[in-house]
């Protein structure tokens, strides 16, 4: 089924620049997937809560203040307890080499760093995913 | 499997119910969905199944703060203890099927369980609506919530359709749109049921509102509330609240046999595409016969209906 993939694209933490991640909201509505934009300061309880109502087969997370190895953790367990631990979560900002496989065992599927090209995300997410029902 | 998420829907399963208005929106399963929604034969069922909320929709061109006005109204519908479900319409491209879906975030981040806020792609062409709302909505009643704010595309059209799918229309115009005209040549104003002077923090908004007020009076007898209100100063949403609670519901539930019509019309839909798939012979004749006249149009509908019955 070539349904539109839906994504949620939030930004957590306390920086506010939203640049980046609207240009990445273009390029993957371009790509005929269904982005709903979450905005800036989301808390992890909210982003989750987004995920739940929205039905996402994709979460797009992006975090520039360093925050990641607290927050990216409590994102990972919030979806496992609202019973959403199959969507697929990306992670974009500046991850320091040494923690990306720490968020990889907390069920990452993919870390975009800074300088990663529009195309690279947009073929990442097009593959299916499998969910549950 | 749809089954079972109706099970969980009426369990209050969130997840369910985000999943099957997914479904609804593309439109699979509609008829499975029409029947699971049936009403139980005693009326209110476990699942507040004869639930019947009040559906406000809000149109009004792009920008003229149809997303931030929901988001300061849902506080008030929670402090009287009413859930509420936003449905929030956004276009989706012809060309590539894909949607930026951009309402909720001024909506604010709500992690209340009585909230409820989806995005929806409305296709071109369908009055600035998502598809399949009627099965949505009441995917939504069952689920329990007592009001349901839509917000169309910004486009100011489309406003008939709306009308269907609400109880309340709520049109949004702003100061110095210099519209006037406009309102009244797209006989918008006619389709509203409340028009609200938002961001009347600007400047001009007590001439629009007469404006406005005026192009109503002009146009015909229905007096509909001209209501001034900023989301920016934080002023007049408590009246407008209690301005469309008292509006009269305009949406028909309808009765439990339209609903099996709905329902059997969709079941005859998938019968006969299942029919024509097997290339049946007697349907084949039967439209040989049709097309050359030899049965008249009457006959071979009785025919057809017939055979769709016997099948399956
Ligand atoms: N001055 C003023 N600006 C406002 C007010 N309410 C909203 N705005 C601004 O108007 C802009 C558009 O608001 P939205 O709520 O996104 O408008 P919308 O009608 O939902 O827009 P679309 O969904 O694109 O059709 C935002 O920049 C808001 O900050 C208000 O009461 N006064
Ligand atoms: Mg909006």
């Amino acid at each position: 089924m070539d349904q539109p993939q839906r994504i949620v694209l939030a930004k957590v933490g306390l920086d506010g620049h939203d640049r980046g991640i609207k240009v990445v909201a273009r390029a993957l509505r371009d790509a005929g997937m269904h982005v709903i934009y979450a905005g800036l300061w989301q808390t992890p309880e909210a982003v989750v809560r987004t995920v739940a109502d929205e039905d996402a087969d994709w979460l797009g997370l992006s975090l520039l203040s360093g925050a990641h190895m607290t927050l990216v953790p409590r994102v990972m367990e919030l979806l496992k307890q609202a019973g959403l631990a199959d969507t697929g979560v990306l992670v974009g900002g500046i991850i320091p080499e040494a923690d990306m496989p720490k968020l990889h065992d907390l069920g990452v599927a993919k870390i975009f760093g800074p300088g990663t090209s529009l195309d690279d995300i947009v073929s990442f997410v097009q593959k299916p995913r499998e969910r549950t029902p | 499997m749809i089954a079972a998420l109706f099970d969980r829907l009426r369990q209050g399963d969130r997840n369910a119910l985000a999943r099957l208005v997914s479904q609804a929106a593309r439109g699979e399963h509609l008829g499975e969905m029409q029947a699971a929604l049936l009403p139980s034969p005693s009326g209110r069922g476990a699942g507040g199944e004869g639930n019947c909320a009040r559906v406000v929709a809000f149109t009004g061109s792009g920008g003229v703060g149809k997303s931030t006005l929901i988001g300061k109204l849902i506080p008030l519908v929670r402090e009287q203890n009413l859930k509420v479900a936003v449905l929030a319409c956004d276009p989706q491209s012809p060309l590539t099927g894909g949607a930026l879906l951009g309402d909720r975030f001024r909506m604010g981040n709500s992690t209340d369980d009585g909230v409820f806020i989806r995005s929806l792609a409305a296709v071109s062409g369908h009055g600035g609506l998502a598809e399949h709302l009627d099965v949505i909505i009441r995917l939504l009643e069952t689920f329990g919530f007592d009001v349901i704010f839509l917000e169309t595309v910004g486009s100011g059209q489309g406003d008939v359709d709306v009308r269907k799918y609400s109880d309340v229309v709520a049109l949004l115009v702003q100061p110095e749109s210099g519209d006037d005209v406009q309102w009244e040549k797209a006989g918008i104003l006619e389709c509203a049921d409340v028009v609200i002077v938002h961001k009347s923090d600007l400047p001009g908004a007590d001439q629009t509102a007469a404006q406005v007020r005026a192009a109503l009076d002009l146009s015909m007898a229905h007096a509909a509330p001209v209501l001034r209100v900023s989301t920016k100063a934080n002023t007049g949403h408590a009246e407008l609240w209690q301005t469309i609670q008292v509006l009269p519901a305009r949406r028909q539930q309808p009765t439990a046999a339209r609903l099996l019509f709905q329902a059997a019309l969709d079941s005859l839909g998938q019968r006969f595409d299942a029919v024509e798939r097997t290339r049946d012979a007697e349907l084949e004749h039967l439209a040989d016969a049709w097309r050359r006249g030899e049965s008249s149009t009457p006959d071979a509908i009785n025919s057809l209906l017939r055979i769709l019955t016997q099948r399956i």
